[in-house]
């Protein structure tokens, strides 16, 4: 799992690379979300566009996060699931928690 | 130990030429789950499932090995997970996963509750009977058979 994080307008972008699932992956996903939320950083746009599977840890993972930054005034929105990614989402019931965006920049944008 | 893995069902009327086309012997590691899936996936590949039917299986089989692995083998690596990849001349895909704890409490709820969103876990049967066309438990759940047809 590649994760690659970059700043813009007090947003912090998360861009995730490979499969999300138990393992190493969702652990490094875990520490990016856990060091973002700890540091206040609590308006995280997620690029999901190179992430052809997410199981449910990952989705664990993404809930808890989720939870934890609307408690702190902020939110998690998704950037280009995959069409895999957007199935499973839907299938448990959880898609409609999210925004999805195109773009990074849109999504960026809608936390001003 | 006895061998936690069931033989192959005989192929009936309705699963003509059901042949093995992968077996693996997997610690109960959680690091090991990810290349496990990635060998199905490779199998799958292989008997040219199709994409979309490939991605539903190879996800039912990561939620099955977490499973063996987190409730069957209490994440213990001395343990092992036995996982079959079976195909017919129809092109259903049978998977069977066998792990040798003493099974747990498969009966997830139709559909996660809406109070339980936030929840980190408690997803990874219900996904499994979302995404395969049919799902069986034998010995108590340690042995989970699915069927993608």
């Amino acid at each position: 799992m590649d994760i690659n994080m970059q700043r813009r307008s007090q947003v912090e972008i998360i861009q995730l690379r490979g499969p999300l699932r138990m393992g190493a992956a969702v652990n490094e996903f875990r520490q990016a979300l856990d060091n973002s939320l700890s540091n206040g950083d609590t308006r995280i746009v997620l690029d999901l566009a190179e992430v052809p599977m997410i199981d449910s840890s990952g989705i664990g993972v993404l809930m808890k996060s989720l939870a934890s930054a609307r408690q702190r005034g902020g939110n998690i929105k998704l950037v280009n699931p995959s069409k895999f990614a957007v199935q499973t989402l839907r299938m448990v019931g959880l898609l409609n928690l999210f925004e999805v965006f195109t773009d990074a920049d849109a999504a960026v944008s809608s936390f001003a | 130990m006895s061998d936690p893995m069931p033989p192959t069902p005989a192929p009936g009327r309705d699963h003509q030429g059901l042949r093995r086309q992968l077996n693996l012997a997997i610690p109960a590691d959680a690091e090991h789950i990810a290349n496990a899936t990635d060998a199905v996936l490779a199998c799958l590949a292989s008997l040219k499932v199709e994409e979309e039917k490939s991605m539903a299986i190879g996800l039912a089989v990561q939620e099955a090995l977490a499973n063996a692995v987190t409730h069957g083998c209490q994440n213990d690596p001395s343990k092992t997970i036995q996982c079959e990849v079976s195909a017919d001349e129809q092109g259903h895909v049978l998977i069977v996963v066998a792990d040798p704890g003493p099974g747990f409490n498969y009966s997830a709820p139709p559909k996660p509750v809406v109070q339980d969103v936030y929840n980190d876990h408690g997803r990874g049967v219900f996904l499994i009977r979302q995404l395969m066309d049919e799902v069986s438990f034998e010995r108590g759940g340690s042995v989970i058979q699915m069927w993608k047809y």
